[in-house]
């Protein structure tokens, strides 16, 4: 095809928009609302797994040493617990710390130290937080099997619920996102097939005087495509500044996530490409897809 | 040139559209196709146009072998065909101008090509100061006239008029079909479907009668065969 040709069709598209902007309108809407859903319902459910994340990062799992574990034995478990690739953070915690803590934590329970003299009554451990708290059976597995350990404490109900609700949320928000793109494909669709119907005369007109498919379906893609980046825009732009606001709403003043941590939630800008990227690549492929589905049935003529 | 062998057509209602239809036209020919309606005339047309397919029977279309032709040659064929509609069918969001000059794009015309061509078809129909003009601010025959200069355009070897003065005054018909006709004085073959006997009679031509399906009458007749007065 000649490059007048193609400009000619390029050109069609973009004029397509402004001669059916009734239509063109209510497609960007339609493919606005869609990209808002589904995007806002991701964000929603990274910050849960985020939040959930937070709290997993507070577990404790405390190995109690041996009592006769010389100091050399205690650096070199320091240098194994290290090593190994589920243990975020080894800390080391002394007997006489430990002793410390708990006479300051007893204050009324003067007595009881007092008779228990210079003796402690307590062993040094290290308290150790996991990465992947999915992995944490097999981590004190591994680390049972190490010398001079005493015993292994590890907060396994805490871990459990959170594994559980973690993987509840997972399951529950995949069926809620995966409903949604679905509702929005047909959503596009019929809105698509409205608009292309709309102009199904001029689709026969073009196959009556022999213009190919492809000719008639051009200028439908670029109306699509542009309509769909441009709804990609204005959800982009919703979801930065309202998620923005939310944000500060919730973490400047009130300590509504506190128990989660404030740096559970994802400031936008953690995530600014791939939502741009997303929300742009997919505006403009569900608005261009859906062109060539709604043309396909005007074509046969 | 349209040659059809022993066509019929039956659609999937059972309905026996054309039965056994033996057909010529030669090149230059100008044709009138006429019969009641459900006779089969806009079969024959969408057979022409391939359309729809025949039951059996075969088909040849300005050199095209309609039965062994697959769908993506079909712009091919309709290239080589113009086609004026009853209701005209222009795009309403186009100029007079545009109308006329898609078919041109549409075969991928150099620009300079295309803006001469549609200037001198516009002219032909005489519609030069309409051009940048929508077709609803254009008469019924104006917009008819579009339609003709769409169908000659793209310098087709065959025109089909189907019902071309269905929507236009008598007097305007009489400039229609006189414009087909010096467009058939070029070498243009023209197959005008109409129901309309006095403008038959008035300009003569070769006749096709169909009725229920099968061609009853295929004649060459004069023209003012009848006193108008």
């Amino acid at each position: 095809m000649r490059a007048s040709g193609v400009r000619y069709l390029l050109g069609k598209g973009f004029e397509n928009i402004w001669k059916n902007r009734m239509m063109a309108f209510a497609s960007f809407c339609v493919l606005l609302i869609s990209l808002l859903l589904v995007g806002l319902s991701v964000l929603v459910s990274m910050n849960i797994s985020s939040m959930i994340g937070g709290m997993e990062d507070k577990n404790e799992v405390i190995i109690y040493l041996e009592d006769d574990t010389t100091d050399i034995e205690i650096s070199d478990l320091y240098g194994a617990l290290c090593r190994m690739d589920n243990v975020a953070e080894a800390n080391f915690y002394s007997k006489e710390e430990a002793f410390e803590d708990m006479k300051a934590s007893m204050t009324d329970a003067e007595l009881l130290f007092d008779s228990l003299g210079e003796d402690n009554p307590l062993v040094d451990s290290y308290r150790v937080r996991v990465a992947d708290i999915d992995r944490i059976d097999e981590t004190i597995a591994a680390i049972e099997t190490m010398d001079n350990i005493e015993s292994i404490s590890a907060p396994m109900d805490f871990v459990n619920v959170l594994i559980e609700l973690r993987h509840i949320l997972a399951l529950i928000f995949a069926v809620i996102i995966a409903a949604l793109v679905i509702i929005s494909i047909v959503i596009i669709a019929n809105t698509t097939k409205a608009s292309v119907f709309a102009r199904r005369a001029e689709i026969q007109i073009m196959k009556y005087v022999g213009a190919t498919n492809s000719f008639i379906r051009i200028p439908f893609f670029v109306e699509g495509m542009v309509t769909g980046f441009f709804a990609g825009c204005g959800a982009l732009a919703i979801t930065w500044f309202g998620y923005d606001a939310l944000v500060e709403l919730l973490t400047g003043g009130t300590n509504v996530v506190s128990i989660f941590g404030i740096s559970s939630i994802i400031q936008f800008e953690e995530v600014a490409i791939p939502v741009i990227v997303a929300y742009l690549a997919a505006g403009t492929f569900f608005g261009a897809i859906g062109t060539v589905f709604s043309t396909r049935k005007h074509l046969n003529v | 040139m349209i040659e059809m062998r022993d066509v019929s057509v039956v659609y999937s209602g059972g309905v026996d559209a054309l039965h056994h239809v033996n057909l010529k036209i030669n090149d230059g020919d100008f044709a009138f196709v006429v019969g009641p309606s459900g006779a089969g005339k806009s079969t024959l047309i969408k057979l022409i146009l391939k359309e729809i397919d025949p039951s059996s029977g075969a088909i040849y279309v300005n050199g095209y072998n309609l039965n062994k032709l697959r769908r993506r040659r079909i712009p091919a064929l309709r290239r080589t065909i113009g086609f004026v509609f009853q209701d005209f069918r222009l795009i309403s969001s186009m100029t007079v101008y545009e109308n006329v000059a898609f078919v041109l794009r549409v075969v991928d015309a150099p620009p300079k090509y295309i803006k001469k061509r549609v200037k001198y078809v516009i002219d032909l129909v005489g519609l030069s100061d309409k051009a940048n003009n929508y077709p609803n601010e254009l008469s019924g025959g104006e917009m008819q006239r579009v339609a003709i200069a769409r169908a000659l355009v793209n310098d087709p070897q065959l025109i089909i008029a189907d019902e071309p003065t269905g929507n236009i005054d008598p007097e305007m018909s009489y400039e229609i079909m006189e414009l087909l006709q010096s467009i058939n004085e070029i070498g243009t073959t023209i197959l005008m479907v109409t129901h309309e006997h006095s403008l038959v009679r008035h300009f003569g031509g070769r006749i096709i009668n169909i009725n229920q399906g099968e061609i009853v009458f295929d004649e060459i007749v004069g023209g003012n065969l009848i006193n108008e007065s």
